[in-house]
């Protein structure tokens, strides 16, 4: 698979029409200096797709590169206009930077064009960037706000940003503990909450979900769904204990929709190896007793297993992706509105 | 305090939220032809990735079947080559090919051997007590089609495919018959033991996701359905165009030919999509319903004025230079097989009266492309002058396939300057470029659809008799002509000079796709 990567322009303005002219610019190639020309009139020559406007907040240089890296990404699955805040509340003077570029990337002789803008900015306009945001987005596409790590969620500028955006995806597997969690819900469930909220680590939890409903999909296992009386959860013991959390408290809302309270039992093993380990669900009932397991194994597998009684069914071994940070926003872009689900899930983890 | 009653449960409620579609019913699948092309190329692979992808369930077993000599572990390792050459994704996970070769067996038998069927009958028992497929059996058959009667019979007489404790159904590969006679003779064997919703009749084209995506194109999106019809569309363009020959296949195209192997099947399904109407919803019988109202609404064929035929003679294609269809492998030096075939036809129902569907395909032609290319009627009135608008050419909306799957929208707009000057500029969008990820195999799909029970993607009855009826006025009207003066068109041209004749004269052209 070829890869090519050509940047268009990158020039440094402070002024949001300086900023909006040098879009339009490197969005349709319209260069008159021959820079990047031949790329430039590619993007000029045909309609461009692009899926929706992508605002990511990082805190420092570091970070900034690492989210630019995944944001090229994933332009390739999804082309966007990219805005990247990075604010730094330091005592600096008032400064105010921004870098409009675009890419062009070819993969499999298909082409792909997008345009970021970096805003930099120190002191009282790290606080305001919302405002400089605006004018930029593309019209009529849906705004997604990334926040990598914790976001800061007494900062104004958070929820400056909440309100412009659509959607704001966090990874609560970055730190959060259970208070991050409750400010989330919190967010989510703001009266005037126009921005849904998405979480990678809710999307790092598919396969389990999607194997855990396949059990009950089985002829004549729905009946069992009724009489969970259990669920085991072993993650590991590095202290990040968030997705175990939300996984227990999406099987805990779903039955609770039937009436059934799911009584969740957390175990740390005795490694350090990262997340949900192994998924029990128990159920009892005239059926007699049963155990469908769920454990993941190494390589990005998961092994499954059921038992009733004494009896073992068959076992299988499926996928369990370890997915990149830019295929689980990529998961997170194509989802729409609300997902109650995940907010369910997060309610019922804190109670 | 009191317990409370145990709710009761009517659907799995765990797969709230979750897009992936419901996991099929544990089921054996049967393969007869398990030592073929098709199984090894297409069929094992998409069984894997399907299984990769957890679309299977839990004690999912295939049952091969051929008269190859073959033990089952060489069956097996048959088996993994193939999914090691073919799949899709790569590398192979041995743990997950482990896991599903665990549920491979082998039986050898000729097709039509009765005891050979009860060895099967005993196989699949084995396989509901052992792996709790509980009855639910896929018959997939990847034979040569002489040998679909004899099977659905032999598995009829055998009792295997019995209604009774769990679901059967049957894949029939095409062809599916060769002309309307065989091909009800055909549908009545298959009904002496399965009925019609048992069926499954594969077209992988319908397995495409970019065939899928015309339909989304047309009925996910408001703004084309309202110009869709007489009153705006000129004409409507449909092309399978291939620049390959016949491969190594001379044995069976010469008994087939374009007619058979790509008119009857892919170039009418795209036609049917191309102008059917919107189906209420998207489950089998409302979407076949619709596209079989298309077949049965096309008018009469002339075929003396309405459709041409050609084979390829020797030429250049993409720089190389190529035989003839009569030099290939397999093919008669005096061969009359058409490698050619274009269509004129019309649609006789409100929404397509005396607008023209011209349908090509053929072999060795300059390129590979298939496409549906709708082109609009000009603008009532344009209010330039002639000089602007000199260059100007009618909008055309372009769904295409294969290769570059997307649309264009051929437009007219200003060209920069003082004075007023129009030219036509393409909108390209890229199916690729918005979505940039690998796409299922259409075996894949398909095989899931199956065993999910839903058969919205695979042909019926009525269409596929409605599409060979068609094929049979065509035949007989060539049949009353006198023999063609075959080969008449190179390699590497777009057909023979009576196809633009075909168009021409309606005052209309062949797009090059």
């Amino acid at each position: 698979m070829s890869t090519d990567h050509t940047e268009l322009s990158a020039r440094t303005f402070v002024d949001v029409h300086d900023i909006q002219e040098e879009l339009d610019q490197v969005r349709w190639g319209l260069h008159a200096d021959g820079e990047g020309s031949e790329a430039a009139q590619h993007a000029a020559a045909e309609a461009r797709a692009s899926v929706c406007n992508l605002i990511a907040v990082v805190s420092n240089e570091p970070e900034l590169g690492e989210v630019m890296s995944v944001l090229d990404r994933l332009s390739v699955t999804n082309p966007s206009r990219t805005l990247i805040l990075l604010a730094q509340h330091t005592r600096e003077a008032d400064k105010l930077e921004a870098e409009v570029s675009a890419q062009e990337r070819t993969e499999s002789g298909h082409r792909v064009s997008t345009e970021r803008v970096i805003l930099h900015a120190h002191g009282e306009p790290a606080r305001h960037l919302a405002s400089l945001a605006t004018p930029l987005l593309i019209p009529d596409l849906p705004v997604i706000l990334w926040w990598p790590g914790r976001p800061q969620f007494d900062n104004p500028l958070f929820d400056d940003l909440c309100e412009l955006a659509d959607r704001l995806v966090v990874d609560t597997d970055e730190g959060f503990d259970d208070s991050d969690l409750a400010r989330l819900l919190e967010v989510a469930r703001r009266n005037k909450a126009q921005a849904s909220i998405g979480d990678l680590n809710w999307a790092r939890l598919i396969a389990w979900r999607h194997v855990a409903a396949q059990f009950f999909d089985m002829p004549g296992m729905l009946a069992r769904l009724a009489h969970i009386h259990g669920v085991s959860i072993f993650h590991g013991s590095d202290g990040q204990t968030a997705q175990a959390r939300l996984l227990g408290g999406w099987i805990r809302s779903r039955m609770a929709r039937v009436g059934i309270d799911v009584p969740l039992e957390f175990r740390p093993e005795d490694s350090l190896e990262h997340g949900v380990h192994r998924f029990l669900i128990y159920t009892g009932g005239d059926e007699g007793p049963a155990r469908f397991s769920m454990s993941r194994l190494r390589g990005g597998r998961l092994s499954t297993q059921i038992r009733l009684g004494e009896q073992e069914l068959a076992e299988r071994t499926v996928r369990l992706e370890s997915r990149a940070t830019e295929e689980l926003l990529g998961i997170e872009l194509t989802l729409p509105g609300h997902d109650v689900l995940f907010e369910e899930a997060l309610a019922a983890a804190l109670r | 305090m009191a317990q409370a009653a145990t709710p009761t449960i009517t659907q799995n409620i765990l797969r709230d939220g979750l897009i992936l579609p419901r996991t099929p019913d544990p089921a054996a699948m049967v393969i007869f032809g398990a030592s073929g092309d098709l199984t090894a190329r297409k069929l094992m692979p998409a069984l894997y990735n399907l299984a990769l992808n957890r679309y299977l369930p839990s004690g999912f077993s295939v049952i091969g079947v051929a008269d190859t000599a073959l033990t089952e572990d060489e069956f097996r390792a048959h088996m993994e080559q193939a999914v090691q050459k073919f799949s899709r994704s790569q590398p192979v996970d041995r743990a997950v090919w482990q896991s599903l070769a665990e549920g491979i067996s082998y039986v050898r038998m000729p097709f039509d051997d009765a005891a050979g069927y009860g060895r099967l009958a005993a196989e699949l028992d084995r396989l509901d007590r052992e792996r709790g497929t509980n009855g639910n059996r896929v018959f997939y058959l990847a034979t040569a089609p002489q040998f679909f009667s004899v099977i659905i019979d032999r598995l009829g007489a055998a009792g295997i495919a019995k209604a009774g404790e769990g679901w059967k159904r049957v894949v029939i590969e095409k062809p599916f018959g060769n002309d309307l006679k065989s091909a009800q003779a055909l549908n009545q064997a298959i009904h002496a033991v399965f009925a019609e919703p048992q069926i499954y009749r594969i077209d992988h084209y319908l397995g495409k996701e970019t065939v899928q995506n015309v339909l989304v194109f047309r009925f996910a999106n408001g703004i084309f359905e309202p110009i869709w019809n007489r009153r705006y569309v000129d004409h409507v363009q449909i092309t399978v165009a291939e620049d390959i020959g016949i491969e190594r296949r001379g044995k069976y195209y010469e008994s087939s030919g374009a007619l058979r192997d790509i008119f009857q099947n892919h170039l009418m399904q795209l036609l049917s999509i191309a102008a059917m109407e919107a189906p209420p919803n998207f489950d089998a019988d409302s979407v076949r319903d619709e596209k079989v109202k298309v077949l049965k609404s096309i008018h009469p064929i002339d075929v003396a004025n309405d459709v041409v035929r050609g084979q390829y003679g020797p030429g250049w294609v993409g720089g190389q230079q190529v035989p003839g269809y009569r030099q290939e492998v397999n093919v008669s030096p005096a061969s009359t097989t058409e490698t050619f075939v274009a269509v004129r036809l019309k649609i006789d129902n409100w929404r397509w009266a005396d607008t023209p569907f011209y349908l090509r395909t053929g072999k060795r032609l300059p390129s590979r492309a298939s496409e549906i290319a709708i082109q609009f009627k000009n603008p009532p009135h344009l209010p330039f002058a002639k000089t602007a608008v000199q260059e100007l050419t009618p909008n055309v909306l372009v769904m295409r396939i294969q290769p570059h799957e997307g649309a264009s929208l051929k437009i007219a707009a200003k060209i920069p300057g003082p004075v007023m000057r129009l030219r036509t500029v393409n909108m390209d969008f890229f199916y690729g470029s918005s979505f940039m990820v690998e796409s299922p195999d259409a075996y894949e799909r398909l095989v899931l659809d199956c065993m999910l029970g839903d058969a919205t993607l695979f042909a019926r009855e009525d269409e596929v008799e409605r599409a060979w009826g068609l094929v049979d006025r065509i035949e007989a009207g060539w049949a009353s002509q006198p023999p063609p003066a075959f080969p008449n068109y190179a390699a590497g041209t777009w057909g023979p000079p009576e196809v633009d004749a075909l168009i021409e004269r309606d005052g209309r052209r062949w797009r090059r796709p």
